[in-house]
């Protein structure tokens, strides 16, 4: 009997709250969207209208702000220099990790504790706290107003988190299988090269999540360090592109509706990448 | 006798594979480490060498640095009111983080819970915001934060409310740093409800329900079941606030360069303008020293702080 | 084989002479020039002029970078500092541009100058504006004084018949506009330096000119009672809450000429660009045509200033140390009358080259014209005229004149420390 009435109250207690959690959530999803939607809404409207009713409905949608954007020829080169340093930063810091990570943990050697405590100090290091120390460094180097001076320090500063997280991937890995390989022959560079990077892709895809998220939407690197226009990057030409039309609302919405587009495509596709490398490095720092 | 052989052989085997091991080991253990050895000396390392020099400077940038001040700078950095200010600005960030954005993102979680319809739905939306860069949503929010009702989105919502007036949210010293936590919040809060929904993900079934069986009811499970057992990720999501707290810097620059008259500075946007829009380079410098001592203090208490936690587990 | 050597022969001579006419024909120069203009028609105004001077140039590429001008100011101390200026770049003259010549970051156009009279072209007090011991670093494009811009119709509504001509009749005209509920000021304080005008024309009118020298000179002091006065009065207009509200975070490039320009505020302290700025912000794009009108600083009651001392300044282009000849040659390009001409008719620029006067048309822009050329003493604005690090001090203490934050003695005091540090 007293198993049949809390079995009863179970099912209760799980139904009614249901619609709670969902009213709730949905507030919540609102809240979050809501931004967003009335940007897009601003961004269909024409100058004077943004000024007076910006935020009802656009109908007609006045398609010349994004029109706009997308003539402007630099906009293009700035989406191209994002897109390069990206995916030069991503491939430098997946191939340098993997091999630091590898060493670290698949290898045996005096000082391995010291050598892993070392590169990983890098993550009490941000970018933000060492941007005066690294650009006085890359200024003497000769690299600013160079995207290579911006690949570099972004590597650099991604290396922590990409070898904790790597790390604690491969130490998962079981030894027979290495030395399984070792038997059969193999090196160490041929362990890590044909066995142990396939096996590891996930990890990888979460490292490299990680790194194009933080390069793409990198604004101090690119602007403490590039000059000319043409190497701008796509935060840093939002920012100025801001300051110099801020007048027209419109037009700005559009070109951070247009900016942000790229993100967000990126995001859907690669959704479940992304979280779980976020959170796979959250829990392993 | 055959075992015999066999063990010999393999003996043999493994002290043949473990010395070429240790001679490829070698080589190849300096090979694999050189990269990242490299690029962290010469890009962190050496940096803040370099910047422990320059800070006992008076600096402006060009040509050598000759002006010693010893200490000076940090002298300067303590008694400066401004700098106070934003180390009591990140302070207060980092305390309202702690006791509204994590628990926020944490009731959200245990209401998505396990098997909730929709739940992939909910999760893409909470998200999305954590994508943006801080450029995209510092322009969207200063649209949106516009004094003008007939601009500004939030006050557009507001003065429907009869008798409230529109408020400038981010000119007004007094509702600054609220305007800017409110879009930190906005930003980040899907980010932690990601990780605690993964920590709650490790939580075995069976346990919630043997509770369930012994008659726990849903408070109950959540103080002394759930949330234990999610210790060590609600731990590193403290640990991520405060160095995030601590580090913002797009955000707040974009939106108010840190004003106004320095109502929303914190120690990021300091630094920067001293740094590259006053070229005190030597001043700089000891900021981000400082800065450094602090994130540096707090990473190693934390580390001792878990450890142990953790340990006695 | 005969054949076919002939053939190479041949074949070889004309790629020589190909290539040494590739050679021979002009070497393509880069020209890139920075300004700081956000008006979409000022914007096409340069573009327009770079374009025509490409076409009559086909060698010359000239790479125009638009800024806004907060951003302006970090990205060129930045670029500065790496040692690699932009070949032609906005420059208010005075103290800042001093340094970076002392630094050896500018081209020395002196002898351009001196050629074919292109010195004579310019009024001389302008021209002089940009130069430093003797030696020319720039051209100016725009001189003029900031002043008073206000709307006609809404003085009318708070009863206000004429502009006020003294300190005391502005504070009662503001409290008038304010009985009216309309803004009385429009003031964008987020950038500092729209506020600094106030206190520095205070200053001006209070001080005079001995006033500012004695202190500049170091003989005097910042903190002498003039300065303290200025900041006095300054709290006087403060307490009377006459900015639209948040205006401690508004900014000039957006808030104080969507005001102004949509008739939200009756008036702004502002230069000679203002004009242009409050068309292009208002929702028509056509501004307060007539319904805009100006007035000069009124007089301070007791103060050693004279009436007609004018606070203002200009702009023009500076020349970076590495810039090509073309540069200077595309610089004398946009100096020239025509182009003075068209950039006064669409409010860019007070033109400062002899003949473009006729450009100007509009009544009110004839007005500080005058006033300019009428002021028997000129004060460069102060965060131009003294050294960068003592400009962004009197900028933030009188931010903090106008938060509250600082006492009109704590911010003197503030000016005059750094005036002794940087000012040997």
């Amino acid at each position: 009997m007293s198993v049949n009435y809390s079995y009863r109250s179970r099912t209760l207690k799980k139904n009614l709250p249901r619609i709670f959690q969902y009213i709730i959530l949905s507030v919540a999803v609102v809240i979050v969207i809501i931004p967003i939607v009335m940007l897009i809404f601003g961004a269909l409207k024409t100058r004077g209208e943004f000024m007076t009713r910006p935020y009802t409905l656009p109908i007609p949608p006045n398609w010349e702000n994004f029109a706009r954007v997308l003539k402007i020829p630099s906009f293009w080169s700035m989406l191209l220099n994002s897109f390069l340093v990206m995916l030069t930063t991503t491939s430098g810091v997946i191939i340098i990790c993997s091999m630091a990570a590898f060493a670290l943990s698949r290898l045996k050697f005096r000082g391995q504790d010291l050598i892993f405590n070392f590169l990983t100090l890098g993550l009490m290091f941000p970018i933000t706290i060492a941007i005066l120390p690294v650009y006085l460094m890359v200024r003497q180097i000769g690299l600013t107003d160079n995207l290579w001076g911006v690949i570099l320090i972004q590597t650099s500063f991604q290396l922590s988190i990409g070898i904790v997280i790597l790390c604690g991937f491969f130490k998962s890995v079981p030894s027979e299988l290495q030395d399984a390989a070792y038997i059969d022959g193999c090196n160490a560079f041929g362990f890590f090269w044909r066995i142990l990077l396939p096996l590891s892709r996930p990890a990888l895809a979460a490292v490299a999540s990680l790194t194009m998220v933080a390069s793409w939407n990198d604004l101090l690197v690119p602007l403490v360090l590039l000059n000319s226009e043409s190497l701008w990057t796509l935060p840093l030409g939002t920012m100025q592109f801001q300051g110099q039309y801020g007048v027209n609302l419109a037009l700005i919405a559009a070109f951070v509706i247009l900016s942000a587009v790229p993100a967000v495509i990126f995001y859907l596709f690669a959704e479940r990448q992304i979280v779980s490398g976020l959170t796979a490095g959250a829990i392993k720092g | 006798m055959k075992t015999t052989l066999v063990g010999e052989d393999v003996v043999v085997l493994s002290k043949k594979t473990r010395s070429t091991r240790r001679l490829q080991g070698r080589m190849t253990i300096v090979l694999f480490l050189l990269p990242a050895l490299a690029l962290f000396l010469i890009f962190l390392v050496y940096p803040i060498f370099q910047s422990v020099y320059y800070s006992l400077f008076n600096w402006k940038g060009f040509g050598p640095a000759v002006d010693f001040v010893g200490l000076d700078n940090f002298k300067r950095i303590l008694t400066d009111q401004i700098f106070l200010k934003s180390v009591g600005h990140g302070l207060l960030i980092v305390v309202l983080s702690l006791s509204i954005q994590l628990p926020l993102a944490l009731a959200l979680a245990l209401m998505m819970g396990r098997s909730l319809r929709g739940r992939a739905f909910f999760r893409t939306i909470f998200f999305m915001p954590y994508i943006l860069s801080e450029v995209i949503t510092g322009i969207m929010w200063m649209i949106l934060y516009n004094p003008n009702p007939n601009r500004g989105f939030v006050n557009a919502i507001l003065t429907l409310i009869p008798g409230i007036k529109a408020i400038p949210w981010l000119g007004n010293t007094s509702t600054v740093l609220m305007a800017i936590f409110i879009v930190l919040t906005w930003k980040f809060f899907g980010f932690y409800m990601l990780l605690y929904l993964a920590g709650l993900q490790n939580i075995p079934p069976e346990v919630e329900e043997a509770a369930l069986i012994d008659g726990v009811n849903n408070r109950q499970m959540i103080t002394h079941i759930t949330i234990p057992l999610i210790g060590s990720t609600i731990r590193t999501s403290v640990y991520l606030s405060v160095l995030g707290s601590l580090q913002v810097f797009a955000l707040v620059w974009i939106m108010t360069k840190g004003g106004p008259v320095n109502a929303s500075e914190v120690m990021s946007t300091y630094m920067y303008r001293f740094s590259f829009v006053r070229f005190q380079l030597g001043y700089g410098s000891a900021v981000a020293i400082v800065m450094l001592l602090i994130s540096l203090v707090f990473s190693l208490a934390y580390r001792r702080l878990v450890r142990q936690t953790d340990y006695l587990n | 084989m005969k054949k076919y050597s002939l053939v190479l022969f041949l074949v070889g001579i004309l790629l020589v002479s190909g290539v040494l006419t590739v050679l021979a024909a002009e070497a393509p120069v880069t020209i890139t020039w920075w300004h700081i203009e956000i008006v979409e028609n000022q914007i096409a105004l340069w573009q327009g002029l770079a374009d025509k001077y490409m076409a009559a140039h086909p060698n010359v590429t000239i790479e125009i970078t638009g800024y806004e001008n907060e951003n302006f100011k970090t990205k060129l101390t930045t670029v500065m500092q790496s040692g690699a200026p932009p070949d032609l770049f906005q420059s208010w003259g005075g103290g800042v541009m001093n340094e970076y010549a002392k630094a050896g970051l500018l081209l020395d156009i002196t002898a351009y100058l001196d050629k074919d009279g292109w010195r004579d072209t310019f009024a001389p007090g302008a021209l002089g504006v940009y130069s430093f011991e003797g030696k020319n670093y720039g051209v100016p494009r725009d001189m003029g004084m900031v002043g008073f811009w206000y709307n006609k119709e809404l003085f009318a509504k708070a009863g206000i018949n004429n502009p006020p001509a003294t300190w005391t009749e502005l504070l009662a005209d503001v409290q008038k506009l304010k009985d009216a509920n309309i803004t009385p000021i429009a003031l964008g304080e987020g950038d500092k330096w729209p506020g600094a005008f106030w206190w520095e024309y205070l200053a001006t009118r209070i001080a005079g000119q001995a006033g500012f020298t004695e202190a500049y000179s170091r003989k005097g002091s910042f903190t002498d009672a003039p300065f303290i006065q200025a900041g006095e009065k300054l709290q006087e207009l403060v307490a009377l809450k006459p900015f639209q509200s948040g205006f401690l975070g508004a900014t000039w490039g957006v808030d104080e000429p969507t005001l102004m320009g949509n008739g939200e505020a009756a008036m702004d302290l502002m230069g000679q660009w203002a004009p242009g700025a409050f068309n292009d912000s208002s929702t028509d794009r056509k501004g307060l045509g007539d319904k805009l009108g100006w007035f000069p600083f009124p007089m301070v009651e007791g103060g050693a200033g004279g009436s007609a001392d004018a606070l203002g300044g200009g702009n023009g282009f500076a020349v970076g140390k590495n810039a090509p000849p073309e540069a200077v040659d595309f610089l004398k390009y946009i100096s020239s009358v025509d182009s003075q001409v068209a950039q006064a008719k669409i409010g860019l620029s007070l033109p400062v080259v002899a003949g473009a006067e006729t450009g100007v048309t509009d009544p009110m822009l004839k007005l500080v014209q005058q006033g300019t050329a009428a002021a028997k003493y000129f004060q460069l604005y102060y965060d131009q005229a003294m050294p960068p690090a003592v400009g962004s001090v009197v900028n933030d203490s009188v931010q903090g004149l106008f938060a509250g934050t600082l006492t009109p003695e704590q911010a003197a005091q503030a000016i005059e420390d750094s005036a002794a540090q940087e000012i040997k």
